[in-house]
């Protein structure tokens, strides 16, 4: 009898550590529920990864329809006809770039960066994203 | 948040370095023609490769009798040079400033070597200031001055350390950071941190004096 429990314990302790998270791993991939800035491409990272809400964000600097300002192709004159969402922005923007392109790393601190300073709102500084958990 | 971030850590940087350089640049011409005016033989005297080997031996460790009678001193004093000058400059979240304003980058440390690098700083000045009340000769000429200049030294990686942990609030404490770094380079001219500078200067003189003149070691 003993056993019997101790391997449903056992299986409903499996579950819980290595199953029941993988029923988040969709939802969170999709940009609904997207809360940090999540890429494989650094390797060994330095940094927590970035805090970014997506919707919450896009609501409060009131650009929900303007995905083109920062899903752009040109960055530097970014087209409202010309979406690149749905894009990993590393096909673009490789960590190691060449001189005509800008690397992974300075494409999201420029993305960010850039607009909070025109608009004198949001975090500038490095731990105001990098928030440890 | 914005205008003091972005004004601490743009136009007041380039006052702090403006004055880091200035001021040293302006100690060098002052000490300089001072020896003119006092002590020409000075000039007569220096020998650039006698004031080259007396610079390089007193950078090796243990190289000179006084570091061998102090040895702990010696570990103490190199590993706290080499931390406070390698970390900040290779730290990777400086870089990577450097590179947004500038475009240019070089080299980074680890951010696990460069915790380690803080620690080892911030433990010699614990050291330094111990040792300041402690052994004679140093307390001898140790006034409340000495302290503050140490402080001043530590508080650039204190608040550092507490900003990239984010102990505290890390927006106050990142604007302390750079004020702390700002406010130690602006001291560098006018307290005896100038020893970055005077260190060439003073084992240069000594060197010549002791190596072309006397013929002697000068460690």
């Amino acid at each position: 009898m003993t056993g019997k429990l101790a391997l449903w314990a056992g299986l409903g302790l499996l579950t819980a550590l290595f199953v029941w998270p993988t029923l988040f791993v969709g939802p969170a991939l999709s940009q609904d529920d997207m809360t940090h800035i999540i890429t494989d491409a650094f390797g060994v990272k330095q940094r927590p990864a970035s805090v970014f809400v997506h919707d919450e964000h896009n609501i409060k600097a009131e650009i929900e329809d303007d995905c083109w300002l920062c899903h752009h192709f040109d960055g530097k004159n970014p087209d409202p006809m010309d979406s690149s969402a749905g894009m990993p922005c590393v096909d673009c923007h490789p960590v190691k770039a060449d001189p005509d392109q800008t690397p992974l790393m300075q494409a999201f601190h420029k993305q960010c960066k850039d607009c909070h300073l025109e608009k004198k709102a949001g975090p500038i500084a490095c731990g105001e994203c990098h928030v440890r958990p | 948040m914005h205008s003091i971030y972005t004004f601490v850590t743009g136009p007041l940087v380039w006052v702090a370095f403006l004055v880091f350089i200035g001021g040293l640049a302006g100690k060098f011409v002052y000490l300089t023609s001072l020896a003119k005016n006092k002590d020409p033989y000075v000039f007569s005297y220096l020998h650039l490769k006698y004031a080259l080997r007396s610079i390089i031996v007193w950078l090796i460790p243990f190289s000179t009798r006084n570091m061998r009678l102090n040895p702990v001193m010696t570990v103490v004093t190199f590993a706290f040079h080499i931390c406070l000058i390698i970390a900040p400059i290779f730290l990777l979240a400086h870089v990577i400033m450097f590179e947004e304003a500038w475009g240019v980058s070089w080299w980074t440390l680890p951010d696990a070597v460069a915790d380690v690098m803080t620690w080892v700083v911030l433990a010699s000045i614990v050291f330094f200031v111990v040792r300041r009340r402690v052994v004679p000769e140093a307390r001898y000429v140790t006034g409340p001055k000495e302290f503050v200049i140490l402080g001043l030294v530590a508080l650039p990686f204190l608040t550092g350390f507490l900003a990239y942990y984010q102990i505290f609030d890390y927006q106050t404490m990142i604007i302390l950071h750079v004020l702390a770094g700002e406010a130690m380079l602006v001291a560098i001219p006018f307290t005896w941190l100038s020893h970055v500078m005077l260190y060439p200067m003073i084992r240069g003189y000594m060197g010549s004096e002791f190596g072309a003149e006397r013929h002697v070691k000068d460690w």
